[in-house]
Parts: C-alpha cells; structure tokens; sequence
C-alpha cells in the first residue's frame, strides 16, 4: 500500500525561523541517517522471474505464490505490477514468480511448485530487476518505482526529532547550539570545539566545556552545573569573523587549527609559549564535557553505604554466553530494593532522578566529534547529538565513519547537523 | 582484516607472555572491584611505566577504561615533568600497550591520536573493537592529511595473546559475580534466574 507518500515531505528536516535581531535567520535540522544516501538511481538491483497474468487469477496466484515461494529478502517489492495499457484497454497485471539467477538455468532452480504454477496457468515468464533494498527516501522510493513498485516506510524511530521538530524544540536546539558556539569563541584566541549537554526534558544544562587539549583560559571551568537555558531572546550572537568563515565552504584552514576534533593528531607539533596551563592531547571538549556530567553525578548522587552501583558492564565486550547483563542488572536492583532500607532523608535528590550516565541527555557539539568522541558518547549513553559543522578529517557521524549506523554497538544515539543561516547582510 | 593476527606465534615471545601478565594482574583488580575486567600495562624501552585498569562503574563515567587511565597516569606524570607536548609525543612513540581485550573504538583513536608505537592484547571486542573487529583505527595509514601538515598515525596490532585467559576472567565478571566482594554483593547468575521464575 502507498499509504505514506504524503506525509514524507520535509521528514527529518525542519525549517524554523528566529527573530531577526539574533542575526541567525533560519536554522535548519537535518538528521543524519544510519547509512549513507546513495544516488536514488544508482540504488542496486536484483534479478527476478515474474509472468504477466489474466485479472481474474491473480489473487489466486499471489495466494500460492506467497505459501510456495515467499520473497524473503524482499519484502519491500510488491508482488504485483500494474500497468495501464497504452490503448486504453484493460490493465496489464504481472507478478513476481521468484528470486532469478543470473544464468538460464532458472527452470532447475526455481522453488517447486513455481514450475507448477507457470504451467498450469501457461504463464509467459520473463526476467526482470528490481531494487535489492528497501527505500529509505523518498527519492529512492521514486527511483524504485520505476523498475517495479515497492513500499516504502519513512522511519518511524522513537528517538524524539528523526520524524520531525516542533517548533518549540527547533527554538530550544537553536539556543542551546548557540550556546555552545559562544562558548567555542570564548575560550581563547584560537577556535576550539565546545560541548554543552542538555537534559531535553527539562531544559536543563548538565555539562558544558571547550577542548583541553592546549594550555588556555577556558571559562567552561568556571561555569556551573545547574545553569538552565537562558532565555532565548537574550542570546546574542555577534557575527565576526568566526561566523562568517565557518559557515563558508572556504573557510581558512588555520582558524579552525585548534579544534580537537579537526585536527586529533596535530597536537604533537604543538610550541607552546608556556606549559604552565593545563593540557591534554584527548581531551577534547566532548571528553571534558563528559568528565563533568560524571563529576555532577557522583556530587549530586554520592555513593551510600549501601552501594546502588548499576553496573557498567556490558560496555566492553561481547560473551558468547546469551545476554545476561541486562537480567542482571535489573535483577540486581531487585535485590538490592529489598535490602535497602535506610532512605536518603537528607539529600534532596532521589535516586529516582539520579541519571544513569547520560541516558536520555541530548549534546551539542560545534564540529561533528571525531571517532574517539563520537564512540565515548556512545559509551557514555548520550540519546541524540547535535553539531553545526561537519568534520571532514576524522567526523564519525558521517563523514568519516557514522557510529550511529555500527549495528553491533550496545547503544545508538540519534545524530542532527543544526544549520544556522547568518542574515544575509552581514 | 586481521592480518595482524597471522603473527601470533611470533608475537608470544616470552617477554609479551611476561607483559600480559603484568595486564592481567590489573584485570583482576578490576575484577576485585566488581568492574568489568580489563586491565593494560604500557611498556618503554622493556620497563613497564605505567598501567590501568576499568573504573567506569566507580567513577559513573564510562570512558574510564583501562587505557585511559594508564595514559592518563603517564601524562600527568611527564606533565610534571615538564616535559612539552612534542616530547610527550616522541614518548608515546617509543611505547608499547599490553591490553587483556581488544581497545574499543574510542581508545584505539586515542591511541592513534597519541602515536602509540604497538598494541597487543588479549580476546577481540566482537562488539565495540577498533583494531580489526569493527573498524580498523590502527590501519590509519600515516601521511598528511589534506592541507595541513598533521600526519595520521596507525600502530602495530597484534591480537590473541592470552586470549582464552582474558574470555574466561569476563566469564567470570558476567556469569558468576565476585565471589570476593563484601556484601551485598553479586549473586550468582543461577541464583537470579531462578529468582526470576
């Protein structure tokens, strides 16, 4: 059934104005899929034995068809085309009979009960192609088409933004990306990569941080931990120089030197004038950010006697012994609700609203994270991560490898790029 | 793909053997306190110089994996040293890591970022592994990267050292629990099944 092509426009994509005095126009958040786009028509395509049929025997024959020689590994094709005849006449029905090979030996190899049928119903066969996988734009859906009809299912995920943002939320990813590119102006002379996690339910800054990797002022080691979302209208962002050369596909390289995740190997050739401030090739603003959040946790949730530890255990590595861990965990919070008796009076946070990690925490990211960040942020159970620029050297959302898309990962977050427009007159 | 590991047999000298050891001893501490057990050891010049193990349960950060925490034991100390980061560079150049599990994705970048000269380890990371299982980070092949100067940097990798060794101490972590641990501690994994029922 085409029972979605009308709701995919504008699917992952939302378009949001912001006041004109912001300097900063029009946002736009774009999803970054699990797998990279392919050119719609260059999509692959698989071989096929289909058979034009009479009108009147086709449910029949789809009937027998899907029972004898069921299209497993290709569910997304429809089993039937329908073409409209040239003179106006009846419609000319075909049906896929079964997977084809490449030679001519098909009559040997075809599920029995297919010869059966061709013969019974004096079926002229014929081979054709169809596309090898499902669509996954809407564009290649079209593509699809054009070979033989397929279905196509725009993803129905369950992580808040895939599908589409309110309003409200495109304004909140907009303040809180704007706050985390004043940050990355603010540490120093040089351009750095900035991190601010968010808990999205309540808006609610958890973390924020620049890269550490050179000695610097930087501000995000005095900010605290429990700041929320300035009000947007008091966000104020100045176009300068860095703006105007980010957002330029030119942009001059040395600009952009110092940050981290750009440039993970070069801080090996680093002069610094002086090594008195605090340095650090790996950390990166997304590590230093990371850092902090589990600095907050073990302030605002200290460890009683009585250790509620979750264990972080199935990080490391896979046993070939089923999957025990999550049994366990739950098991184990059992065991300790029933041996736990003594409630925390005095500390004004319940356990119930101690975090696990990141889980549920959204984070905003300047550049696109490098592969070491981008796998930490997994590690660390971060649900969706934002950033406004891609990151061509070693991005691990896309551009480089795209962690969000790794199927054997214990955990997969959702990944945005926020593009901000700069008003066109400055 | 795993082509490193062809040399094996080679890279099981007695020296390695020794190293690995010193590995699994850090494992086991993490095993004491009930972290995931994986434990390293990075080597100069044949002298061990630094070493870590997993602490990402006590410190509620889940990046604290034993590699980090053995590179960031050496860079605190060479920091005190004064020595500069082209220093600490030729440093890392010059040594080698002995890991019980194969480096996750996020420490096998860090270790190429650093320039880290060769890795061994123990079992493959089916899951999370960045040296061969599920991407290739010690492959990067040295050269410059676009216009800058920043030269990429790979590392030998050599897997399977000890590996029965180290699956069997994560067995021990999943399926068992800590027979040492003070109370309340984990119990048994039979015991929770039939819990369960």
């Amino acid at each position: 059934m085409l029972n979605c092509s009308h709701d995919i426009e504008d699917m992952a994509m939302v378009k949001c104005g912001a006041q004109k005095q912001e300097h900063i126009r029009l946002c736009e958040i774009i999803h970054i899929p699990d797998k990279p786009p392919i050119a719609p028509h260059l999509q692959p395509t698989v071989n096929v034995l289909a058979a034009h049929v009479e009108p009147k025997h086709a449910n029949t024959l789809i009937r027998k068809l899907n029972q004898i020689a069921p299209l497993e590994s290709l569910r997304h094709v429809k089993r039937v085309r329908k073409i409209k005849s040239l003179t106006g006449g009846q419609c000319q029905l075909s049906v896929i009979l079964c997977a084809a090979l490449e030679d001519d030996d098909q009559f040997d190899e075809m599920p029995k009960g297919v010869k059966e049928l061709i013969d019974s119903f004096q079926l002229s066969t014929f081979v054709t192609n169809v596309s090898k996988y499902a669509a996954t734009t809407k564009e290649e859906w079209e593509e699809q088409c054009k070979l033989w009809p397929s279905s196509y299912h725009p993803p129905t995920y369950n992580i808040d933004g895939i599908t589409g943002f309110s309003k409200d939320d495109s304004l909140s990813v907009l303040g809180f990306m704007t706050q985390a590119i004043t940050l990355a102006k603010s540490c120093n002379q040089q351009m750095v990569n900035a991190a601010v996690i968010v808990d999205p339910s309540v808006n609610h800054v958890i973390a924020t941080a620049c890269d550490q990797v050179r000695p610097m002022n930087d501000p995000s080691i005095m900010s605290n931990t429990g700041s929320h979302l300035p009000k947007h209208s008091n966000v104020k962002i100045q176009p300068n120089a860095f703006e105007s050369h980010v957002c330029s596909l030119g942009e001059p390289k040395h600009l952009t030197d110092g940050v981290g995740c750009l440039h993970p190997w070069k801080w090996a050739q680093e002069q610094f004038d002086t090594y008195s401030g605090d340095w650090h090739p790996l950390r990166h603003a997304a590590i230093a950010a990371i850092e902090q959040a589990a600095a907050r946790d073990r302030l605002l949730f200290p460890t009683n006697f009585h250790s509620r530890e979750s264990f972080i255990k199935d990080d490391m590595i896979s046993l070939p012994i089923g999957s025990p861990s999550k049994k366990q965990k739950i098991d184990l919070e059992k065991v300790y609700d029933e041996d736990d008796e003594d409630s925390n009076g005095v500390d004004s946070h319940s356990d119930s609203a101690r975090p696990y990690l990141c889980t549920g925490y959204d984070i905003y990211l300047v550049w696109e994270p490098c592969a070491m960040c981008a796998m930490a942020l997994v590690h660390q159970r971060i649900k969706r991560i934002f950033y406004a620029f891609p990151n061509p050297c070693d991005g691990a959302l896309g551009s480089v490898h795209r962690l969000q898309g790794e199927k054997s990962l214990n955990h997969h977050y959702a990944a945005f790029r926020v593009i901000l427009a700069e008003n066109e007159q400055h | 793909m795993n082509m490193e590991k062809v040399g094996i047999d080679a890279g099981q000298s007695s020296d390695t053997i020794a190293f690995m050891n010193l590995a699994f001893l850090q494992a086991k501490l993490a095993l004491d306190s009930l972290e995931v057990p994986v434990g390293c050891v990075i080597v100069e010049n044949g002298k061990v110089i630094s070493n870590g193990r997993n602490r990402t349960t006590e410190t509620r950060n889940a990046i604290r994996h034993a590699e980090m925490e053995a590179i960031d034991a050496l860079l605190d100390q060479w920091k005190k040293n004064g020595l500069s980061p082209t220093e600490v560079a030729v440093k890392f150049s010059n040594c080698s890591l002995y890991v019980t599990c194969e480096p996750c994705i996020m420490c096998a970048s860090a270790l190429s970022y650093l320039g880290i000269r060769e890795v061994y380890y123990g079992c493959s990371n089916d899951k999370f592994g960045g040296c061969g299982s599920i991407l290739s980070l010690h492959m990067i092949r040295p050269g410059s990267s676009s216009r800058n100067q920043e030269a990429k940097k790979g590392f030998k990798c050599t897997g399977g050292v000890m590996a029965s060794e180290a699956v069997s101490l994560l067995r021990m972590f999943y399926e068992q629990g800590n027979p040492n641990a003070p109370k309340p501690h984990r119990k048994p994994l039979q015991h929770m099944q039939t819990v369960d029922k």
